[in-house]
């Protein structure tokens, strides 16, 4: 493998890197051998040249400190070490009295050696200290600048509802990675980018699976899990990259925020999109109803004119009679579909008036039992009056609703039960049906919008906005819609709270006064 | 033309041909000389050069809308019955169609014997101005004394608050006529209001406990939804019944 990617671009690293050697220690250990020899090499012409000039001790010495100086300054300790260890030795050998002996004669040639090595060592030892944090630093602000610029040309990009290879390219180009591969547990998608040579996407993604971070040295692949607001929301690889446990952990950092915002640009986006198709279906019924109205409305000026034209034969009566019943209830139909959809649509405005709550009731119970529902309606009342102040037009369609839905959701034949009571300052309109209940994953979807049970959407007609509408009726009434808990018995029950205002003579006595 | 004099003369606005064909036949058929204009411009200037007892204006229209139509013909012609025909949501419509001077209005769809009684209440009303010019104004079994300040009920005399007759008389001056909320806070307690809803309620509330015999269930007192109320005289049989509950 070419370790193209090294920063340690020295005379000797260029020579060293056009050599392949597989193992990082390897690299190391031979590049100081380099080192050693280089040395070795220099302090041998110097001591060849200062020998034949018979210099002092004292000259080659100095000229000894200053190679290995020189040497020092590749930052390798060991290396330096070693080459003054060598100068030491040249010196003894060839210097010192007697010459080509490594017996010293005279005591102050010996107190020379160990000065020497004394100071070479202490000098070699500061010189690649301060090489070394020097190169430290240089590669702390290279790796800064880079983590910098990738932040940075990922936060151009457009933000997107998926993540795709515009994403993830710039890791690779920046890191110069072989390959980067993305895996979002949201949409359990991956997404990579560059060609990987390891099976880079499946690791990714067991790596998601086990929720294990990995460095595999070997093929050079890094894993690591994404983690938002402490839940692991997906995982990220990295092939090739240098320094991976350094880098892997920061990168992993910027890729988990780009996938965050993806996230959230993604459930924005869903959620514009669900408003209007919302919005689209409110208005199509709106339109539908509005359509409706002239066609009925010349139907019923026809049948009524037929009659009026006269003289008809009893059957032909009959048939203008049972056009203009049906158009009229069609009529009714589309009226309360746009009713419907409007307050669906709309905040609702109830039109307060004082009126006994219970009479009201009992006037949707007892019009609701002439339709023919085929089902027994059955009205049991707490009280005998409450007089409160509500908008008597919505309460009655708020009633007319679940009734409605109890007698859609229940056997032909059976029994559906209106009470009513007053408790306290609340009253209780409790509707009740038998043969169907709802099940306990549906009971907190009920008064959704358009939602309508998996088996309603096969049994029964409706629009599913008749509950989340009579709920929408009675929170602007300060009251509630709530689907009671089941009993043993099978069957549903609804109960449509209003609170009961103490305050109608306050009200009158404020408007006397005004008099 | 001989028979556009003798008969009760409508004009039916509408740009939808259908409705204005079978509502031509039909109104024909109950006895009405019947013509027709496609938009309120037309309806304008037929209005202008033949006097009609009666419009039949829809609200929505292409061009100028009803509600204009109906501002600029009640210019020229007071003695002009004007019924709207509305839908059942455009509340704030029927207001201002109601303020530009139309005399009721019906909502969309409608039976055809409840768009005749509708018409023949408001031929009555404009003929007669009012038919209630009287001292004495009476209603099923109510008998309301002007002068004399005195409600009986089945001969009962009741006791009314000042406020309160003032109220109940101008409802029954003005019976069958829709009176928004508005026209009936100025004309009880003066110009300055108009947005006290609350008293209107308070006070229809205690007449209705007074004069009703199921409040919940009025006869006499009925509430146009959104817009205001009608005072209804349940035993006269010309007396259009209110158009039927949609809700349930």
């Amino acid at each position: 493998m070419l370790f193209s990617c090294s920063k340690r671009q020295t005379s000797f690293g260029e020579f060293v890197n056009a050599v392949q050697i597989p193992n990082a220690r390897l690299r190391k250990l031979f590049r100081c051998g380099a080192r050693i020899v280089t040395g070795w090499v220099v302090l041998s012409v110097l001591a060849f040249i200062s020998y034949r000039l018979h210099f002092s001790v004292a000259a080659v010495a100095s000229v000894f400190l200053v190679a290995v100086m020189i040497e020092s300054l590749s930052g390798d300790f060991s290396a330096s070490a070693a080459v003054s260890l060598i100068a030491f030795a040249y010196l003894d050998y060839f210097f010192t009295d007697p010459k080509l002996s490594f017996v010293v004669a005279d005591p102050s040639d010996f107190l020379d050696l160990i000065a020497f090595l004394l100071a070479a060592l202490v000098i070699t030892r500061l010189v690649s200290r301060l090489r070394l944090q020097e190169r430290a630093a240089q590669v702390e602000r290279r790796r800064t600048e880079r983590l910098f610029r990738l932040a940075q040309e990922l936060l151009t990009l457009e933000p997107k509802t998926a993540i795709d290879s515009t994403c993830l390219e710039p890791f690779c180009r920046v890191f110069e990675m072989r390959a980067v591969s993305l895996f979002d547990q949201e949409t359990s998608e991956l997404h990579s980018a560059g060609e990987s040579h390891a099976s880079l996407g499946d690791r990714t993604r067991d790596a998601y699976l086990t929720q294990k971070d990995s460095d595999d040295h070997l093929t050079r692949v890094s894993t690591r899990c994404l983690r938002i607001a402490g839940k692991t929301q997906g995982a990220i690889g990295f092939e090739d990259l240098d320094e991976c446990n350094l880098m892997a952990g920061p990168l992993a950092a910027i890729a988990a925020t780009v996938l965050e915002r993806t996230q959230a640009f993604r459930s924005a986006s869903q959620a514009v999109a669900t408003a209007q198709s919302e919005a689209y279906r409110s208005a199509i019924l709106d339109a539908l109803a509005h359509e409706f109205k002239t066609p009925l409305a010349t139907i019923l000026a026809a049948a009524g004119g037929l009659q009026e034209a006269g003289p008809l034969k009893p059957a032909q009566m009959e048939m203008t009679e049972t056009v203009e019943t049906e158009a009229a209830h069609l009529g009714q139909l589309t009226s309360r579909l746009l009713r419907m959809a409007r307050l669906d649509r709309d905040e609702v405005r109830p039109q307060m008036e004082w009126i006994d709550i219970v009479s009201l009731a009992e006037q949707v119970v007892e019009r609701y039992s002439k339709l023919r529902t085929g089902r027994g309606i059955s009205l049991l009342k707490g009280c005998r009056s409450a007089e409160t102040i509500i908008d008597p037009e919505l309460v009655r369609l708020a009633i007319s609703q679940l009734l409605d839905n109890a007698c859609k959701y229940s056997d032909l034949g059976s029994t559906v039960t209106v009470t009513i009571d007053d408790q306290d300052d609340v009253i209780a309109i409790r509707v009740s049906n038998t043969g169907s209940s709802i099940s306990l994953v549906e009971r907190h979807r009920v008064f959704d919008r358009y939602y309508r049970g998996t088996e309603a959407r096969n049994l029964a007609s409706g629009s599913g906005l008749g509950l989340y509408v009579a709920r929408k009726i009675a929170l602007a009434h300060g009251g509630r819609l709530e689907l009671e808990d089941p009993t043993a018995a099978d069957g549903t029950t609804f109960r449509l709270i209003i609170p009961v205002s103490k305050s109608e003579a306050h009200h009158y006595d404020l408007s006397t006064a005004a008099n | 033309m001989t028979s556009v004099q003798q008969r009760t003369s409508i004009l039916v606005v509408d740009d939808e041909t259908s409705l204005r064909q079978a509502l031509r036949g039909s109104l024909a058929a109950s006895g009405f000389a019947v013509e027709e204009a496609r938009t309120g411009e037309e309806a304008v200037e037929f209005a202008r050069e033949h006097s009609f007892d009666l419009v039949l204006l829809d609200i929505n229209m292409r061009g100028i809308s009803g509600v204009e139509a109906c501002r600029r013909i009640r210019g020229f012609a007071p003695q002009t019955g004007i019924v709207m025909v509305t839908v059942r949501d455009s509340e704030d419509d029927k207001v201002r169609a109601l303020e530009a001077g139309a005399d009721d209005y019906i909502t969309k769809p409608f039976l055809l014997r409840e768009l005749v009684a509708r018409l023949r209440a408001v031929l009555r009303r404009t003929h007669s101005d009012n038919g209630a010019s009287g001292s004495i104004l009476r209603a099923g079994n109510l008998e309301l004394d002007v002068e004399r300040h005195i409600l009986r009920r089945e001969g009962q005399e009741i006791h009314l608050s000042p406020k309160e007759f003032e109220l109940l008389a101008f409802l029954m001056k003005n019976r069958d006529v829709p009176l928004t909320h508005i026209k009936l806070l100025r004309a009880i307690w003066g110009a300055e209001y108009g947005n006290e809803l609350e008293y209107l309620r308070s006070y229809i509330r205690m007449l209705r406990k007074k004069i009703e015999n199921d409040p919940a269930k009025p006869d006499y007192i009925l509430t146009e939804p959104w817009v205001g109320y009608r005072f209804h005289n349940p035993s006269d049989p010309d007396s259009p019944k209110p158009q039927s509950d949609e809700s349930g």
